[in-house]
């Protein structure tokens, strides 16, 4: 039995893949950095202001995992919606772990963008 | 009318997410619930009608895919904080309905345990019942024979093959067994959590 090598955009969708959850754990703490936000209200952030579509229901075992680790912490709070919703916000140790990890990743970005420079996006 | 069809079939939905989640503390198991539920509603925005709801809850996944990520993440993040033979295993325990995977890995760390546990106490007890603690070998019928470890009550069905030695060799098979075991259930739980977030992403 022979398996079918993936294509190059599967590749390349694999790699997108990783290179997103790789930033997504920054990326959450990230958008908590100025308010309090639901877990819907974090969904619809990230993949608005940083295209990053997950799956929704993997979006709450994350914040729960973060919420143990003691980044983030959480309160149910009784909207005008009707029903009560659950807020997640930073934490000391969270704000400073997301200064820690912007710092990291602007590093890291600014290197490889130094190695990018010479690839123009319309060359062959 | 349509909207109460909506909330029974979220109602439903939620049900089978609870059942899958049984093996966690009812306290923990009612914030996930509760937690689900705000969401699907914010989802609806306020017209939980059957089509809605069931939109909102495809994109959330099925009951088990929803209880599996829950469950391991929680087991995962325990095990990373307290790594304790007995973490271990009470994790590995309450991994083992959700996938075979987890049911091997269950019955390897139950026998591994359990084995290990069998030299460990063979090498505690045998300076003070010397003569009935050992590894035996028991003649049967037709020339062949079966083995025995531990204690017995009647020493002289058989013959007990490593007098002292059974003390150093039973001591370190226990350790070098329990701490496979051990390596093998943390192996196993974290496994668990990537092949898990694998299959949502």
């Amino acid at each position: 039995m022979s398996v079918k090598p993936d294509s190059p955009a599967d590749e390349l969708g694999k790699w997108e893949t990783q290179v997103r959850k790789g930033g997504l754990g920054l990326a959450v703490l990230a958008i908590l950095w100025p308010e309090r936000l639901y877990g819907l209200e974090i969904l619809r952030r990230l993949d608005a202001q940083a295209g990053m579509s997950i799956p929704e229901g993997t979006i709450y075992p994350l914040l729960s995992r973060m919420k143990s680790e003691g980044l983030v912490d959480s309160e149910w709070v009784e909207a005008e919606a009707g029903h009560p919703r659950k807020y997640y916000r930073l934490t000391d140790p969270g704000r400073r772990r997301v200064r820690e990890m912007a710092q990291s990743w602007r590093a890291f970005a600014a290197g490889l963008e130094r190695l990018l420079a010479p690839i123009k996006e319309t060359s062959r | 009318m349509s909207n109460d069809a909506g909330k029974a079939h979220l109602d439903c939905y939620l049900d089978q997410v609870r059942r899958n989640l049984k093996v966690l503390p009812s306290g923990e198991v009612e914030e996930i619930v509760a937690e689900l539920r705000s969401h699907v509603l914010d989802k609806v925005e306020g017209t939980p009608t059957p089509e809605r709801v069931e939109a909102a809850i495809a994109a959330l996944g099925s009951p088990r895919e929803v209880a599996r990520l829950n469950l391991t993440e929680r087991v995962a993040a325990e095990v990373d904080e307290d790594r304790s033979p007995l973490t271990v295993l009470r994790g590995v325990g309450r991994l083992a309905g959700l996938s075979m995977y987890g049911a091997f890995t269950g019955l390897v760390c139950f026998v591994g345990y359990a084995t290990a546990a069998a030299f460990l106490i063979t090498a505690v007890v045998k300076p003070f019942a010397w003569r009935h603690t050992g590894l035996w070998r028991i003649p049967n019928a037709e020339n062949s024979y079966s083995w025995m470890l531990g204690v017995t009550d009647n020493p002289r069905h058989g013959q007990e093959l490593l007098g002292g030695w059974i003390i150093p060799i039973s001591l370190a098979a226990g350790l070098i067994l329990g701490w496979l075991t051990w390596r093998f259930g943390l192996f196993s739980v974290r496994r668990m959590r990537r092949s898990a977030r694998r299959g949502r992403a």
